[in-house]
């Protein structure tokens, strides 16, 4: 059978390839208009669906409109107004640059636009279908563009055959324009469904009903916002050139609190530069900001907007632009994961302290990070001579100035990140009852005692004693466990381990951490330690060390059953309020619940 | 069944053999007491099934009868009763017992005595041996603080106890792995050959209690089938399950050399350690000894210290009478405080060779018996 001969693809075959690649879905479209329209420098974008995008996507702006003579051009495939050479690829400030969205929507469905430029008397409309334009007529219109496109895929069944239904794909059109209205606090977006207003911003720069969009009124309440000048995290590489390269990165955004936590990382939603992307690095990156603080296998809700100088990133991977390429991915990576860490970490009330208009901070979400989330993205200045140590300005502050920062420092050097608790006895042998600002809570007393070993090994203030054996004991173990001694057998030493290895599949354990006396069954718990070194589920790479002491943690932790006396019930909640991260424990799991005033209330049929 | 007794007496009997009733047992009549009048007395038993004790009283029985009764309700009701006597019946309505005492009465359902385990074994085959009644505490306290608290190896929560006819007497060892005490006691009746069980340290430690006032010589008994031991006092019969298991070999554990000996008074070391160990709290419970033999014009001292980096620290020094070379050696202050706690005689030995190794501890008395501690390891 002879072949068919080679021959060129016609215009309209070719777009819909390329389509392909920008078009995936209806929020595809409504991405690339979203993102025209911010280009053209909308105030205002107005997106209107009907049966999911389907049958209709209409995006409206304010923008600066196409002039008259230019209109046509606008359709044709790599013809943009964004940039002019290959040499400004390397600086593109736009959303779009590549000039083929249009050309690729027109090609895989019946679009009208209708524009008309600000400093032009008449607009445009013109009318193209599946490719070929159909009419074009001066119009009367108001300034800015207004795209529709219809019956999305009528003519690309292939496509149409993998759309989802219309719920799930109205849902994807949501979850794009309420993540652009994040990025885009000072912009309005309203979204119409089928006629009815689904969503809208007020373009002010207030959040609330953004959040509430897009994650539910209950986690958005409890949404952190990332300082933007987030506290200087303690260096962990005496690399300067590296923290000026992390200095030019800018972080912004809202991170869920510790204990809301998801199945998947779609709910990390990502923009660079203003750009919405999908980068497993930067995913991580926030992941591992939440390391230890949720558990395995879970990962949190974010939305982080980081900017970075546009040389210092690419964008052209894919057509969809939402890949990027950084220059240099290190700072950008450390500056996200700080950020983020410094946000989740730091609930603790700090500066609004002082702030006497600020409602009294509550459990669990609360401090400096929620109390800024609504007025906007500035988080309240600290007011002058809040620092911790007194400083020549706060020396020189009016007194009553002073006497307001004094207040801070002794509030801020208690530190507490929980509220005060009072011990009132114990439950079932495993969780410590007490009574606090908000009703009852119950502490998980092997959880917290974990958290507490965790955060005190790590600190290095205990210092680390080893207690050896009378009689050294071998220990057979597997190959793997093994090859974890022999590797790092300085980390088992810094801890107060003597193993050695002893023949072929055994060690010889001579002494073990103070913290793990008394055992008696020294094999069982060498072999337990080893294990739950492995490296499980955890989202980020952690050093061998962390997980050591983790294991160490977890096997000289209070064991759930054990009866407490009050006295140490009281020291093990004081040693938890001061603990960086109380609420979980280090494998993520929660410390302590809290059964507020207002559920007894409820429950006991008051309300 | 009818008895009349002393409430003190029967009150005292009640918490003796409260101490083996099962607490949260899924069989309900291990929660019970067994009631038996037979004869002149009354004898009360309970069992957990891990050990058991019968114990009697002086009592006028009326009418012979057994029954079992929650063994919480019958204690609270009878400990409230005034001084006086007490009458236990049964009136035949089912296996309710009635009780009262001056104004009070009371009827408190049972279940059939003859649904009680039978724990006694019988002890027609066993090897029997006697211990001494007036340091049988002491005994008991010296070596069961080196057994193991947790369960993970259940011979280390034990008491290793070997007869040993030729050299004439019983020797006990515990060992949790950082420590071992090792305990000898005169053996007084003849046996043929050497036998050596584990008994839970539990166990003696419920016999520690029970034979306060005792004058008689303790009779112990091991089942022929070598898995319980009972010991028989004078008012009253505790029987045991013995572990099962090999103990390790604590004979070379001890050390046989020493390179200093310091022989210190035993309170003042023992106060000395308890201030260190408020400070050892929060760094690690260690504690440090440093000894030095002194000279001619100085007497020998230990110092004794502990420091924690965020608490602060402190320094006690004791006089002590020390032969050999100067020597720094940390322990940790439990293991410490417990050995000093044991040592009724006025000195105390500590024999040390080198800051790595063993720690011998020994009463400077007749007493023979060796307290082993592992020191401390510092990373500095």
């Amino acid at each position: 059978m002879a072949l068919p001969p080679i021959r060129p693809l016609d215009d309209l075959t070719i777009a819909r390839i390329a389509a392909g690649e920008v078009v995936e879905r209806p929020s595809s479209v409504v991405k690339e208009l979203i993102e025209n329209s911010l280009d053209a420098g909308a105030t205002d974008v107005r997106v209107e669906v009907q049966a999911g995008g389907r049958r209709l996507i209409r995006v409206a702006d304010d923008g600066t409109g196409i002039p008259a003579d230019q209109v046509s051009l606008a359709f044709q495939k790599h013809a943009t107004s964004k940039i002019r050479s290959s040499a400004d690829l390397e600086r593109v400030a736009t959303l779009g640059f590549r000039g083929e969205a249009l050309a690729s929507i027109a090609s895989v469905c019946h679009v009208t636009l209708v524009t008309r430029a600000r400093d032009e008397p008449t607009g445009t409309r013109i009318r193209i279908d599946n490719g070929q334009v159909l009419a074009r007529e001066p119009v009367g219109a108001a300034v800015g563009t207004v795209i529709t496109a219809e019956n999305l895929f009528n003519a690309v069944p292939a496509r149409l055959k993998f759309l989802r239904n219309e719920a799930t794909e109205a849902g994807h059109i949501h979850d794009v324009v309420v993540r652009y209205a994040l990025a885009y606090p000072e912009r309005r977006f309203l979204l119409v469904g089928n006629g009815r207003p689904l969503f809208q911003s007020p373009g002010t720069g207030e959040l609330e009903d953004t959040l509430i969009a897009a994650f539910g009124i209950d986690v958005a309440r409890q949404m952190l916002t990332i300082q933007v000048d987030p506290p200087p995290a303690p260096r962990i590489a005496a690399d300067a050139d590296d923290d000026e390269a992390v200095a030019r990165v800018r972080v912004r955004g809202y991170v869920g609190p510790p204990h809301v936590h998801r199945a998947t990382r779609r709910h990390v939603t990502l923009f660079v530069n203003g750009r919405w992307v999908h980068d497993t690095h930067l995913g991580y990156a926030v992941a591992q900001a939440y390391h230890t603080l949720i558990p395995k296998g879970r990962h949190p809700v974010a939305v982080v907007m980081i900017e970075v100088p546009p040389a210092a990133v690419d964008v052209n991977v894919h057509p969809a632009k939402t890949e990027v390429r950084f220059r240099d991915g290190r700072p950008v990576f450390a500056a996200v994961q700080r950020a983020v860490r410094a946000a989740v970490v730091g609930q603790a009330p700090v500066a609004p302290m002082a702030d006497d208009d600020a409602p009294p901070p509550s459990w669990p979400a609360r401090g400096a990070g929620r109390l800024a989330l609504f007025p906007g993205f500035k988080a309240p200045p600290p007011p002058r001579g809040i620092s911790p140590w007194p400083t020549a300005e706060a020396s020189t502050a009016a007194p009553a100035e002073a006497e307001a920062g004094r207040q801070a420092t002794f509030l801020d050097r208690a530190g507490r990140r929980l509220p005060v608790l009072r011990v009132i006895g114990q439950l079932a042998q495993m969780y410590v009852l007490a009574e606090g600002p908000e009703g009852l809570y119950l502490v998980d007393q092997h959880a917290a005692h974990e958290r507490v070993m965790y955060e005190r090994f790590m600190a290095r203030r205990a210092p680390l004693a080893s207690q050896p054996l009378l009689v050294p004991e071998p220990v057979a173990l597997d190959r793997l466990q093994l090859g974890a001694v022999e590797e790092h057998a300085g980390a088992f030493a810094d801890l107060g381990f003597d193993v050695e290895p002893f023949g072929p599949d055994a060690v010889v354990v001579r002494a073990l951490p103070e913290v793990l006396v008394p055992t008696s069954d020294v094999a069982a718990l060498v072999r337990t330690v080893i294990d739950a070194t492995a490296e499980g589920g955890a989202p980020v790479h952690d050093s061998f060390e962390a997980r050591l002491v983790r294991a160490v943690c977890k096997q000289a932790t209070v064991k759930a059953g054990q009866t407490l006396t009050l006295e140490e019930m009281r020291s093990l909640v004081r040693d938890l309020e001061d603990c960086q991260s109380p609420r979980t424990c280090p494998h993520g799991r929660p410390t302590m619940i809290v059964l507020t005033a207002d559920r007894l209330f409820r429950e006991f049929g008051r309300g | 069944m009818r008895v009349t007794c002393r409430q003190e007496d029967l009150s005292r009997s009640l918490s003796t053999v409260n101490r083996a009733v099962a607490t949260r047992s899924p069989l309900p009549i291990l929660s019970n007491i067994l009631l038996r009048a037979a004869g002149d007395r009354l004898e009360l038993s309970a069992t957990n099934l891990e050990i058991g004790i019968a114990c009697w009283l002086a009592a006028d029985v009326s009418g012979e009868g057994a029954v079992t009764v929650p063994a919480r309700l019958l204690s609270d009701f009878v400990n409230s009763l005034p001084p006086g006597e007490v009458v236990l019946e049964m009136t035949g309505k089912g296996q309710t017992l009635d009780v009262s005492s001056d104004r009070f009465r009371a009827d408190i359902r049972g279940i059939d005595a003859a649904d009680f385990p039978a724990f006694m074994p019988d002890t027609d085959q066993a090897t029997s041996f006697t211990l001494p009644p007036e340091n049988l505490r002491e005994i008991i306290s010296q070596v069961t603080i080196a057994a193991a608290t947790d369960e993970s190896r259940p011979v280390l929560t034990g008491v290793l106890t070997v007869l040993d006819p030729d050299a004439g007497h019983v020797t006990m060892a515990a060992a949790d792995g950082f420590r071992l005490s090792v305990r000898e006691a005169p053996l007084e009746t003849p046996l043929d050959g050497r036998l050596s069980v584990v008994i839970p340290a539990r166990t003696l430690l419920e016999l520690a209690r029970v034979c306060g006032d005792e004058t008689q010589p303790v009779q112990a008994a091991i089942t022929a089938g070598r898995n319980q031991i009972v010991f028989r006092l004078s008012h009253l019969d505790l029987v045991s399950l013995l572990i099962d298991g090999n103990f390790p070999d604590y004979e070379r554990i001890v050390p046989q050399t020493h390179t200093t000996r310091a022989v210190i008074n035993t309170r003042a070391l023992f106060q000395a350690a308890r201030v260190a160990s408020f400070f050892a709290r929060d760094a690690a419970n260690v504690v440090r000894l440093s000894l030095d033999p002194g000279d001619e014009m100085r007497p020998g001292t230990v110092t004794v210290s502990a420091q924690a980096a965020e608490v602060g620290g402190n320094e006690t020094e004791v006089e002590a009478a020390i032969d050999g070379d100067v020597m720094e050696i940390a322990f940790n202050a439990k293991y410490l405080l417990d050995v000093l706690g044991v040592i009724s005689a006025d000195q105390v030995a500590l024999e040390l060779s080198t800051p790595s190794s063993p720690g011998v501890f020994k009463p400077v008395a007749e007493t023979p018996f060796t307290h082993v501690i592992m020191p401390m390891h510092i990373a500095r």
